[in-house]
This record gives C-alpha cells, structure tokens and sequence, in this order.
C-alpha cells in the first residue's frame, strides 16, 4: 500500500469558517496526495496541491462514476458529492450532452444581460433591511439579502416558483447535512419527489426556462434517462443557490474582519469590486472536503499510485492558497498579481454558473460597499453559527451601521 | 498575435468572454466560443494570453508574433 506511516482521518479541525487548518499547509509541502480515511471512515487520496489539484481536474483517467458503484469508497454520510454518480459506460457522453443543453441559457453573455434586473432586486433588499435597521438597529444580511438574491435569480432561469423557497431551501440544507445521517439522502428522495411534481406540472405549458428546455430534450431524445434528468434538476436548483448564498457571507465576513479590506472596496465599489470578488472565489473556504473523482485507471503522480477505481478528494480549498502558486498566499490581497483560481474548478466539470455567481456577488459587494458604507458585524466570527453542511458557511450574517 | 479556438475541447465556461470581450464570445445557440477577432492588436496581449491562461479546457492558444 503506502510508505506514508499513517492515514489521516477527514475533516480537519479548522480554527474558524475563514481559515484552514494548518495541516493543509504541511501537506501541500511534503504530501501533496496524501492517503486519508473520509468522514465516512473510507480509504481515498486527499489531492492539496495546485499543481496537481488543476491537472487532476483536467484528466480523463478520472471521473465521478465508478464501475462498482457499491464497492467504491464513501466520502461522508451528506448525499451530495457523497459517492459516485452516472454511469461508468456513458458518463463522458452523457457529460458533454449535458453541457451541450445547459451552456448556452448561463452564457457569459446572458449573465451579463441579467445584471440590472439584479441591481434592481438587490436595491430593494437593501431598502427593506435599512427599514428594519431603523427600528432594531441590526439586521440579519444572510436572511435579507445573501439568501434571497441567489434564490430569486435561480428560480427565474430553472421556471421554479420562488414562493418553493422555504421548501427546497430546506431540502438542500438537509441534503448537504453531514450529520443527520440518513436523513440526507431521506431529503435527495423528497426534493426529486418535488422535483418530479413541478416537471409534470410544467409539461403541459412548457415556457422558456432551464427546466422546459430539459423536459422538451429529454423527451426527445431515447438515450436521455428520465431519472436523470430530474436529478439534473435538483442538483441544478441545489447548486444554483446554495454555493452563493455561502459566498456572499464568507465574502462579508472576509471584508468586515479587517477594516481595511471594506474601506479599500468603499473608496471605490466599481472599480474594485472585480477584484474583490475573485479574490472571495480564492480564499473562500466552504466546506472541509473538495471535489470527488474516482481513477478510472492506475496512474503515477507525485510520488504515489492511485489504483483504478480509488476515490480522490481534491482540495480546491487548500490549492487557492498553495504558496508555491500565491504570494503571501493567506492573505486577502485583492491586488495581488495572481489573477487564476480554482474557485469555479476546471477542466470539463467547470463551474456552469460561474458567470451567474459572478454577475451576483459583483451587483452585491457593489451595492453593499455603495449603500452601507458604515456598516460592520454585530457579532465576533466565533460567535457565529457554523452550518453542519457540506457546504459549509454561515448561517447569520448580523450586521449594524449605528454610530457606536 | 494570432489566436486559435478548439470548438471541440471548449466547455462553454465564458471566462474568456470575461477576459476579453471584444475577442471572445460565446455562440447563442450551444454556448461554444466564437471568435470575434482572430489578430487582435498588440495591445489586447495581455487579456488574450489571461483568457487563454483561464479557459479550463485549454481550448485556446495565442501565438505571439
């Protein structure tokens, strides 16, 4: 098996939802795929590396589906990115098929078109929460804006109704639950459930939505499993609010930490702002684990062979900060001259609704740093509410512009 | 400058759109890139090369004349 002396045990403890735990950093230097044993108490290789995090991303000898579905290694009791999914035979063809359907409707392009109509969404959440502030003092963004914004967006381009929210939003969060147990995949059952109810309910009236266009293809096309399609679906509505409703609080939380990193943004919100946010897609850290693959043959890297059928975790989390690739590499730096990141991931998996989180978290640090130039945390970073999710983040994001 | 696309390696992410819009694009109808300008002027290099260094499919190359 391995020289390494022991397996470390997945999650490490780390010091707050900002930072890593040192360890990564040790690993990066003298293990960079080091063999771990996951939440789930499964063999699997932790990947820490840059180098080798970026080039796994874009290798075909790895993949998400497993020949032995059953046999392969779990990574933690959640049930999303818990084990392997799509079928071993097809899965690169049913892959480009997939990203050949949903490219065009989260073009760069279209994303783009829809900034107003968020300016305009987001104006409005900010003109209820200073009402609110005006009589408590303080206000929950999370609830007020870093929820709402993402879920209104996604609800629009899938053709889901946005009074569903409470309902999928709940789901996701149980779904991504690390520590519930079964419960998670209890909650993938109920949200295809409900996702079979709103495809059926739109068949009869298909519209000019994400959702429609799906139906209209799966329905013409044979190879287009119907079960796939609709978990299409769910990860869709999944993954198109929960990843930015985390990095809107893990980006306030990096801005109002150090006062300095608001200021600079205030000073200037629309000139800044880009940088702003790649540098929250850098270091913002959801989660504890990264992404799964599976080897669909033996291969030699750093060191080390990873078997056919072996599960890799590779840690977008630990590479964005690889000091070999980032100067000052910790450090929330939105000038620095590195201007890559793995935050969106690479390779042919890459992020489809990058364009739509950019688009996003540029309208929302804008409109922040323009409209609450004052504004700081009501609470300590340790203080807040850690979610027990895959995904990680905040759970509150209490925030006040009193003068003190 | 020269720049090439591979339509068949591209995954439609648009980070080149971001890089250089003038340059890139992505086609209305499979969201696959389309290049609006094959010999872009001097000037453009550094978003070029920047849009090239981000594609994760590694679907462009820029030959620097």
């Amino acid at each position: 098996m391995s020289t390494t002396t022991e397996r470390l045990q997945l999650p490490f403890t780390r010091p707050n939802v900002l930072e890593l735990a040192p360890l990564y950093e040790v690993l990066r230097r003298e293990a960079p795929i080091a063999p771990v044993t996951t939440p789930a108490g499964d063999p699997a290789w932790l990947v820490t590396r840059f180098e080798e995090v970026r080039l796994l991303l874009g290798d075909k000898r790895f993949g998400r589906s497993h020949p032995e579905p059953e046999k392969a290694s779990r990574i933690s009791t959640a049930a999303v990115q818990d084990g392997p999914t799509g079928e071993y035979a097809t899965e690169e063809a049913d892959h480009v098929r997939m990203r050949r359907l949903l490219t065009p409707a989260f073009s760069a392009k279209r994303m783009r078109m829809l900034g107003d109509n968020m300016e305009e969404l987001v104006d409005g959440y900010l003109d209820r929460l200073v009402a609110e502030h005006e009589s408590t003092g303080v206000v929950d963004l999370h609830r007020g804006l870093a929820f709402p914004l993402p879920v209104a967006m996604i609800c629009r381009l899938l053709g889901v109704p946005e009074e569903d929210n409470e309902k999928f939003a709940s789901l996701s969060e149980r779904m991504a639950g690390t520590q519930i147990g079964e419960d998670a995949h209890k909650a993938r059952e109920e949200f295809f459930r409900y996702m079979v109810g709103l495809v059926e309910g739109k068949r009869g009236q298909l519209g000019e939505d994400v959702i429609s266009d799906l139906v209209r293809a799966q329905a013409e096309d044979p190879s287009f499993n119907y079960e796939e399609m609709v978990r299409l679906c769910v990860g869709l509505l999944f993954a198109g609010h929960e990843t930015t409703v985390n990095r809107i609080g893990l980006g306030v939380l990096f801005l109002l930490t150090d006062r300095s990193r608001w200021e600079a943004l205030v000073a200037d919100p629309d000139g800044r702002v880009d940088a702003v946010v790649e540098e929250v897609m850098r270091l913002g850290a959801p989660g504890d684990l990264g992404l799964l693959r599976y080897a669909r043959e033996d291969v030699d890297i750093a060191g080390v062979t990873i078997q056919a059928g072996d599960a890799v975790v590779l840690s977008i989390n630990a590479a964005n900060r690889d000091v070999e690739v980032y100067s000052e590499a910790e450090e929330f730096n939105p000038d620095r001259p590195e201007r890559t990141h793995l935050g969106f991931g690479h390779g042919a998996h890459f992020c489809i609704g990058a364009s739509l989180a950019r688009t996003e978290l540029r309208v929302v640090f804008a409109a922040l740093a323009r409209r609450l130039p004052s504004m700081r945390l009501a609470k300590d970073l340790d203080q807040l509410e850690v979610r027990a999710t895959l995904t990680g983040g905040v759970s509150e994001l209490p925030v006040t512009w009193r003068s003190a | 400058m020269k720049v090439v696309v591979d339509q068949g390696k591209c995954v439609g992410a648009g980070q080149c759109v971001l890089a250089a819009d003038d340059v890139f694009d992505q086609n209305d109808d499979d969201g696959l890139v389309a290049l609006l300008d094959a010999s872009p002027p001097p000037e453009r290099l550094a978003d070029v090369q920047h849009a090239a260094a981000v594609c994760p499919a590694s679907a462009i190359v820029v030959e620097d004349s």
